[in-house]
């Protein structure tokens, strides 16, 4: 066994409850923030995301016609 | 007329903002006196109360949670209706969090100076004013949620999520790390032990910076950078990627406080790891707040307050390039328990954290009170004594905390230690005198503020324009 295979290598009989929930956890935030950059950067997207830049400088006129 | 001053409760958010430049002004005074009773002991005068080790805690108490607290709540109110285009969800709910978050300061002012602490840093309030914190803390967030809930406009501003997210996880972070066994009125003990509570208060310690002195400050960065440049943020895209980054990757980074301790290694390795990978959303946030002035850069030689926002974002790229680095497993090795540390945390907390803070309340005086400040002279002046004073205090402990690192390690030709703790000490001295001029400076800096706004808003109030009348609709 090299020493980077000895560094990465599990035991996965030893895994507890909690280490497999950790896991789990780590490995689904994962995939889900990739499908954040995805969803974000998606040509498709940037239109409706993007015009929300201005919503800070026209408060004022938001507030003015209520 | 009435029905638009109805329309917003904005008199909460003025008390918070006059309030957290009075802690401002408090908690760097304290700061200057500790750092001056490390440069010269003899300022501890044999007396318990005002020594180092009861006033520390009692100072970054003040600046965290005095200060940093107000300015979150003044912040958050004002945006939250703002970008909403409604009132508060419940006023006498607001009022709530003002009187009882200043009770939990008292209580704080008394305490920590008496000794009675529970020894957990930036956790240090006992058991009671633990309750009252995490009773106060939900009622800002149940506000805030249900203003959020009765908005008139469709999109939540990221500004907003910024605050979510943040009051979502320190009241997680306050309850879990809080949890302790009360043996009597101010005495308890945690239900935590040996390397697991170490563990548990770093978790919290870094979210602590994470999320309330990142994540907050981040949704004011996202609301008045834009607002004072008059300009749109620079990429909307972009502060979604932040968000999500930010909140997914911070509570990952506790452990990297606990290199080469009875920790497992793993855990300072995947600590250490994530944190080098936070440079990444931090960077990506700074850039999308200082690319907002592109093709009007020309604003910051003219307007001082955008000045305060837009070097509050250096600082927050420095300090969030810089503390990845220290996180590594290589350079803890010299940096850590040495003064570099500290200077990491002021680079943050001085340059970041109070200097976007000092920007969004000169925003909001001017605003609450349909005036212009006083004397813009003295806020020119203020922002380069915040940014020297700065930048002297992060010089020094950056000096001293290496040389501390290199001394405490260094060996002679038989393996003995070539210099002894108290030699170390010994050669602090001037850095530590450098250190306490730093925050004077600092500390003036943040008087002269307090005088401008106070003269500015008695001004407005004795002379109301018809600006001022309409203020609270605007």
């Amino acid at each position: 066994m090299t020493k980077l295979q000895e560094y990465f290598h599990t035991d996965w009989s030893a895994m507890t409850g909690t280490d497999w929930f950790g896991l789990v956890i780590t490995v689904v935030i994962f995939v889900l923030m990739i499908g954040v950059f995805y969803w974000v950067y998606n040509p498709k997207n940037k239109e409706s995301l993007e015009s929300h830049r201005t919503m800070p400088i026209n408060d004022d006129e938001m507030n003015a016609e209520n | 007329m009435q029905a638009e001053q109805q329309q917003y409760s904005f008199e909460i958010v003025k008390w918070f903002a006059y309030m957290a430049v009075v802690y401002l002004v408090v908690g760097t005074g304290i700061g200057v006196y500790i750092a001056s009773e490390l440069a010269w002991p003899v300022l501890n005068f044999d007396n318990p109360y005002i020594s180092f080790g009861r006033l520390r805690p009692l100072h970054t108490n003040a600046v965290i949670f005095a200060f940093g607290g107000s300015t979150l709540m003044a912040t958050a109110y004002y945006i939250v209706q703002r970008t909403s285009g409604v009132r508060l969800w419940s006023d006498k709910l607001a009022w709530f969090t003002f009187w009882g978050w200043n009770l939990v300061i008292v209580g704080a002012v008394i305490s920590l100076p008496l000794g009675i602490t529970q020894a957990k840093e930036y956790a240090e309030l006992e058991w009671p004013l633990d309750i009252l914190i995490a009773v106060v803390w939900l009622a800002y967030s149940f506000n805030f949620i249900m203003t959020l809930s009765i908005r008139k406009v469709s999109h939540i501003y990221v500004a907003n999520w910024f605050f979510l997210a943040m009051m979502i996880m320190v009241t997680y972070l306050h309850v879990v790390n809080s949890l302790a066994i009360p043996v009597e009125l101010f005495k308890s003990y945690s239900i935590f032990a040996g390397v697991q509570d170490a563990m548990i208060q770093w978790w919290w310690g870094h979210n602590a910076v994470g999320f309330f002195l990142t994540a907050g400050f981040l949704g004011i960065m996202y609301y008045f950078v834009p607002k004072q440049a008059n300009r749109p943020v620079y990429s909307y895209r972009l502060s979604v990627v932040h968000f999500w980054a930010l909140t997914f990757g911070y509570v990952w980074l506790g452990a990297h406080h606990l290199q080469y301790t009875a920790l497992p290694d793993w855990t300072g390795s995947l600590g250490a790891a994530i944190s080098l990978a936070m440079i990444i959303p931090s960077w990506g946030g700074a850039i999308n707040g200082m690319f907002t002035l592109s093709g009007a850069w020309d604003k910051l030689r003219t307007d001082y307050i955008l000045r305060f926002l837009i070097v509050s974002l250096a600082f927050y790229a420095m300090s969030t390039f810089e503390g990845p680095v220290m996180s590594s497993k290589t350079v803890n090795a010299l940096s850590h328990y040495t003064d570099w540390t500290i200077g990491h945390v002021h680079a943050g907390a001085l340059g970041w954290v109070a200097m976007v803070s000092i920007g969004a309340i000169y925003h909001m005086v001017e605003r609450l009170w349909g005036t212009t400040i006083y004397s813009v002279k003295l806020v020119n002046l203020h922002f380069w004594m915040a940014t020297i004073g700065t930048a002297i205090y992060i010089t020094a402990m950056w000096v001293s905390g290496i040389m501390q690192g290199l001394m405490w390690r260094a060996y002679d030709d038989y393996g003995n230690l070539a210099y002894t703790f108290v030699e170390s000490v010994a050669q602090m001295h001037p850095y530590y005198a450098m250190r306490a001029a730093g925050g004077l400076i600092f500390f003036l800096g943040a008087c002269v503020m307090l005088y401008n706004i106070t003269v500015t808003i008695r001004k407005a109030i004795a002379n109301p324009s018809p600006q001022m009348a309409t203020a609270a609709s605007i």
